[in-house]
């Protein structure tokens, strides 16, 4: 039987911690709450958002699926299938690059290979600094750089990965089991050894497979960069909104669907027999 | 029996058949309330299953239970919910949650006891309430683990885990409780400090307990009745004085010192995992 009267404040008395929290800690949970609520407030009023404008806002995009059915190639198809496989080139070339370059930063950024604390702790922050940049941004800078393209594409998608990767590869390297490499160096083993025959391959599967994740998600991306004139199929998307042939859009949309699709698909399969399930 | 003629337990002809091998084969038998019935057997004899049919983790392929008189294998929704709370279960592994504190892993075996609004409230706020909170603590106590009665279970040694167990066990305030191998996975000591407990429960509650055991000795010393299963099927039942070592021999075609020697060895593979 649950407890009544006088037992319970004797229990209440020994263990108060057992029935709540105290109310100096309900006080800040309440000013929590009531800080998130009031910015969450604020933000709602200061973008405007009203269910008028929501609704009206569906209204337009109503307007604009009815213009994508059915979908239709247009007259050049030829361009979209070019950009489609250029879009496809630029993420596999950027996250090829990203991968390659990451696997040293990932070894030199991982606690229990390079023991010195100052040079790791800078390799992190410079990790850090990296991942703050979005790949759009990268663009950007490429296009002037570089000049119109996909090189501008394949660069702003390896440069925003490298850091990403090289810090989920450092971390799956510190992950790594200890026994297995003290049996490398017990058999006489240097610290290349160490790291070729202890380490990597621990690791390795975990590094192509990420990578295989990012190679999915850089296709999509890889969209967006034609936008701003890194080239791929973003241009050819731009270009129509722009004329507004929306049919087409939908048209090259349902092929980037079915792409991502397959891709998903063989990656998924690879990844299995990688980590071996 | 009770007034109506009823056992607490009632099993008719119960089987579960996985794929092509017979789990439980036909078992039949009745357990009286406030019995203490010990089911010994080498692993996939089949005692598992048959703890777990009576829970209706899983379901028989043929057969029935009663409790009571009532149709356990009928039951759905709601009164499967209040069966499951009248009758506990302890598991080998403890099954607690190890990422909430032992007093939050107690008071779940007071969630089958939340109706309505109080059930919502629960569900969103874990607001137990103060009654069930000093419940919980005074059973905590009862076993030894007020002092950590606000640390994750996972902080927790396997016998002290097993503890918190039987105590969200007691909470549910069953008629019954279930112990699936609870001493498996622990030291001959905390091993003796549980089958204390679940004693203690049985003679001074009368709480009915089935119980899992692959130690001849135990269920010798704690049980009132001994069940022996070979194959999913029952091949002794009777007083524990009446299964002596002929009658080991007899039904596993072993001596007892080989029994126990492969009991400790699964015990030694189970700790190891736990």
């Amino acid at each position: 039987m649950p407890l009544a009267g006088p037992d319970v404040a004797a229990w209440r008395a020994r263990l108060p911690a057992a029935f709540g929290a105290a109310p100096r800690t309900r006080l800040l949970r309440a000013l929590a709450a009531a800080a998130f609520l009031a910015w969450l407030a604020w933000a709602l009023v200061h973008f405007g958002v009203s269910p008028q404008r929501l609704w009206n806002g569906l209204g337009g995009l109503l307007a604009i699926l009815r213009l994508m059915v059915p979908p239709s190639p247009g007259e050049l198809w030829l361009d979209i299938l070019q950009g489609l496989a250029e879009s496809l080139a630029m993420a596999f070339l950027g996250t090829f690059v990203a991968a390659l370059i990451a696997v040293p930063l990932g070894f030199l950024g991982a606690g229990n290979v390079v023991t010195a604390v100052l040079l790791r702790f800078s390799i992190r922050r410079l990790f850090d600094g990296f991942r703050g940049i979005d790949q759009l941004i990268w663009a950007l800078a490429y296009v002037r750089a570089v000049g119109l393209g996909p090189l501008a594409g394949v660069l702003a998608i390896a440069t925003a990965d490298i850091a990403v990767l090289a810090k989920l590869y450092a971390e799956a390297i510190e992950n790594v089991e200890r026994r297995q490499v003290e049996g490398v160096a017990a058999a006489g083993g240097g610290w290349p050894e160490r790291l070729r025959f202890g380490i990597l391959p621990q690791v390795l599967p975990v590094m192509l497979a990420q990578a295989l994740y990012f190679f999915e998600s850089n296709t999509r991306s890889a969209a967006i960069l034609g936008v701003v004139g890194a080239g791929g199929i973003g241009l050819q998307i731009a270009e129509r909104i722009r004329v507004r042939h929306w049919d087409e859009v939908a048209f090259i949309i349902l092929l980037m669907i079915a792409m991502v699709a397959a891709i998903d698909w063989a990656s998924a399969r690879l990844r299995r027999r990688l980590i071996g399930r | 029996m009770d007034a109506a003629g009823y056992a607490m337990l009632e099993l008719q002809g119960l089987t579960r058949r996985f794929g092509a091998t017979l789990a439980v084969d036909q078992v039949s038998l009745a357990v009286p309330a406030g019995q203490m019935l010990g089911i010994i057997g080498r692993s996939g004899a089949g005692k598992s299953t048959l703890l777990r049919l009576l829970n209706r983790l899983i379901e028989p392929t043929s057969g029935r239970i009663l409790s009571e008189g009532r149709e356990v294998t009928a039951l759905r929704g709601r009164a499967l919910r209040a069966w499951r709370r009248d009758c506990a279960m302890v598991f080998q592994q403890f099954n607690l949650v190890q990422r909430l504190d032992v007093l939050g892993n107690v008071l779940i075996g007071r969630l089958a006891h939340q109706h309505g609004l109080r059930r919502a409230l629960v569900l969103l706020a874990g607001a137990f309430t103060a009654g069930e909170r000093a419940m919980a603590l005074a059973a905590l106590e009862r076993f030894g683990l007020l002092e950590v009665a606000l640390q994750r279970a996972e902080t927790l040694s396997g016998g002290q885990q097993q503890r918190v167990a039987l105590c969200r066990a007691l909470l549910q305030q069953p008629r019954l409780i279930l112990a699936d191998e609870p001493i498996a996975s622990l030291d001959p000591a905390n091993a003796r400090v549980v089958m204390e407990a679940l004693r203690q429960v049985n003679r001074e509650e009368g709480i009915t307990v089935l119980v899992n055991l692959h130690h001849l000795d135990t269920a010798r010393e704690y049980c009132d009745r001994i069940l022996a299963m070979q194959a999913g099927r029952v091949v002794f039942d009777g007083a524990p004085a009446a299964l002596d070592a002929a009658r080991v021999r007899e039904i596993y075609g072993i001596s007892e010192e080989e029994f126990a020697a492969e009991a400790a060895a699964r015990a030694e593979a189970g700790r190891a995992a736990a």
